[in-house]
């Protein structure tokens, strides 16, 4: 066997030659674009343009300074998709959270008591829609919504009522002053997203100790007061998470309004990450579509950050 | 006696409450997946009726044979796409993943505390931030419009790297010592003791790795212009738009495209709800 000293260089060698390239293809890959997403913030920058020599910039491509965020509360009609993509995106977001944790937080609890072998079965199912394919499911949900062959309209009427006119194209369709349009995308999103949460909430009741309940039930307590005073301060960790994630991928919502609406009616469902797409790859202006990226992602770190803080606690068991 | 009959009652009714509420999600989870594979089966001019009906009244499988013959869509040439894809993600992700976990949690070296945490810091960046110069990168390399595109930006996955170092970490040094003192090259103790002890790990990036890959549509969307190279999400969209007067072919090209995940969701089912409720990774 070889001397420590040189086993050691042969294993230090060893890590190296395979982080270099890790560390190398991060750079290219991720620390390149990052640092490129902010440059382009501040460039009028087009990939149809030749521009300057370095990476496009300059010439053609010049550089604005603060312009693209100054921009975004002029009354250019980009800029008005955009901030109304922003009301979009937290109306979305802001709609989603509460009534995904209002059908995932009872169903837990209600699966979490069922017998073992049905508990199984129904989170199986249940998790299901959250595998498969947005595009497929915003192309069968399209079909439900259709206003003449869809299945929801027809069972509407079953009932004895009105349906809508159109659940997806129809700019003057509000409910509570909310567009039909987005209220269908936030079905469908719910319909596809709740199993993930559901687990998740299954997972956290699983793990709170069954003498806590106990505890609380020799001493009088009835179901909604163990609800309310037990279980819920418990699962606030898990509540934590659950609502990052869930806000996360809710600001970042895409598919379904591409797929479903294409944004519409009147970008009443145009979210920012369609917006950023849309100018970034349909009409070329790829600075102005860097600096709403790098707002968006300021949105991001902020609700993440006040969620930290607002729902962090110290709950030991 | 009236309080202790009262109570079983009482009881009966919660329990029968609850089976009704799970039977509702039941039916509202099932029913699209339902709808969509009936409406598959049926004709072109069934499909449109008002009323619509539920059960195809003439059940045919002339959708699926349509869009089997239809020469503008090569089926076998979009399926070897997104196979094509997903498997390379799938294989490249499970090897660099397991290998950088394996280097993270058994070796000492300079800089290793910041190399980790610069990856660790990939979990924050939001795709759509970076997607962008990302393309202009992918231009410059020229692999903007192939399915190469697809694969190298998503050739180190952070999660994965994170999740197999902490598997490491739980498997006993001294196997690794046994390699070394019988000589065995250090790339050769990750490959003949460390690997075989990742299965289920391994197993449960890959399945996540798979059917992130096969879903993905945004990125896709932006790399790919040229028909032949689309993978199965925007043949799906592309379908539904040029044969959008004929919905039933767009019901069965959507079928087709989720019967692969579902098969493999139900191969693999336990083990991907477990994956979610402990990762808490989508």
């Amino acid at each position: 066997m070889a001397k420590p000293g040189t086993v050691q260089q042969s294993q230090r060698r060893f890590a190296y030659s395979i982080m270099t390239p890790i560390m190398i293809y991060l750079m290219i890959f991720s620390l390149l674009p990052m640092i490129w997403a902010v440059i382009l913030g501040f460039f009028d920058y087009s990939p149809a343009r030749v521009g300057g020599s370095w990476f496009g910039l300059g010439d053609t491509n010049p550089f604005v300074g603060i312009k693209n965020y100054v921009a975004m509360f002029g009354d250019s009609q980009p800029a008005t998709v955009f901030r109304k993509s922003v009301y979009n995106t937290f109306l979305f977001a802001l709609l989603v959270l509460p009534l995904n944790l209002a059908i995932t937080i009872p169903l837990a609890i209600i699966i979490e008591r069922s017998h073992v072998r049905l508990k199984g079965f129904f989170r199986a199912v249940y998790f299901l829609p959250t595998v498969t394919s947005a595009v497929a499911v915003a192309l069968i949900w399209g079909a439900i919504y259709n206003p003449q062959a869809g299945l929801l309209n027809s069972f509407i009427r079953e009932l004895g009522m009105v349906p809508p006119k159109a659940w997806l194209t129809d700019p003057r369709a509000y409910v509570m002053g909310i567009p039909l349009a987005m209220i269908a995308l936030i079905i469908t999103h719910l319909w596809q997203d709740f199993g993930y949460n559901l687990v998740i909430f299954i997972a956290a009741l699983q793990g709170i100790p069954q003498n806590l309940r106990e505890a609380a039930m020799v001493d009088g307590a009835n179901e909604r007061q163990l609800f309310w005073h037990v279980t819920l301060p418990l699962l606030q960790p898990t509540m934590l998470f659950v609502c990052v994630m869930t806000v996360l991928s809710s600001l970042q919502m895409f598919v379904l309004a591409q797929v479903m609406t294409d944004g519409g009616p009147r970008e009443q469902t145009t979210t920012m990450l369609m917006s950023i797409y849309q100018n970034a790859f349909r009409y070329q202006n790829m600075g102005w579509a860097a600096a709403m990226s790098l707002v968006l992602f300021g949105i991001i770190m902020v609700f993440t950050v006040v969620q930290f803080r607002l729902l962090r606690s110290d709950w030991e068991y | 006696m009236a309080t202790s009959r009262s109570i079983p009652v009482k009881q009966l009714l919660g329990t029968s409450a609850r089976y009704a509420v799970l039977g509702l999600g039941l039916l509202v989870t099932v029913l699209p997946f339902v709808y969509v594979m009936l409406s598959s089966l049926k004709t072109p001019s069934e499909i449109i009726k008002v009323p619509p009906t539920f059960f195809p009244a003439q059940p045919t499988w002339s959708n699926y044979t349509t869009i089997f013959n239809d020469p503008k869509v090569p089926l076998a040439l979009f399926f070897f796409n997104s196979i094509v894809v997903a498997g390379a993600r799938v294989a490249i992700t499970l090897f660099t993943s397991s290998l950088a976990g394996y280097i993270f949690a058994r070796y000492e070296f300079g800089g290793k505390g910041v190399m980790f945490g610069i990856i660790m810091a990939q979990i924050m960046i939001p795709f759509q931030m970076i997607m962008i110069p990302l393309y202009l990168i992918l231009v410059q390399l020229g692999l903007i419009d192939t399915l190469w595109g697809l694969i190298i930006p998503a050739m180190i996955d952070a999660f994965g790297i994170f999740m197999m170092r902490q598997f490491i970490e739980g498997i006993p040094r001294e196997l690794i010592d046994a390699g070394r003192i019988d000589g065995a090259s250090e790339f050769r103790i990750y490959r003949d003791l460390i690997l075989p002890q990742l299965s289920a790990p391994l197993a449960s990036l890959g399945i996540f790795t798979f059917m992130a890959t096969w879903n993905d549509y945004l990125w896709p969307l932006i790399v790919i212009t040229t028909h032949e190279r689309r993978t199965l999400p925007l043949l799906l969209t592309w379908y539904s738009s040029s044969h959008g007067s004929r919905p039933s072919l767009t019901m069965a090209a959507s079928v087709i495209v989720l019967l692969p995940i579902i098969v493999i969701y139900v191969l693999f089912q336990r083990q991907i709800v477990a994956n979610a409720a402990t990762t808490g990774f989508k």
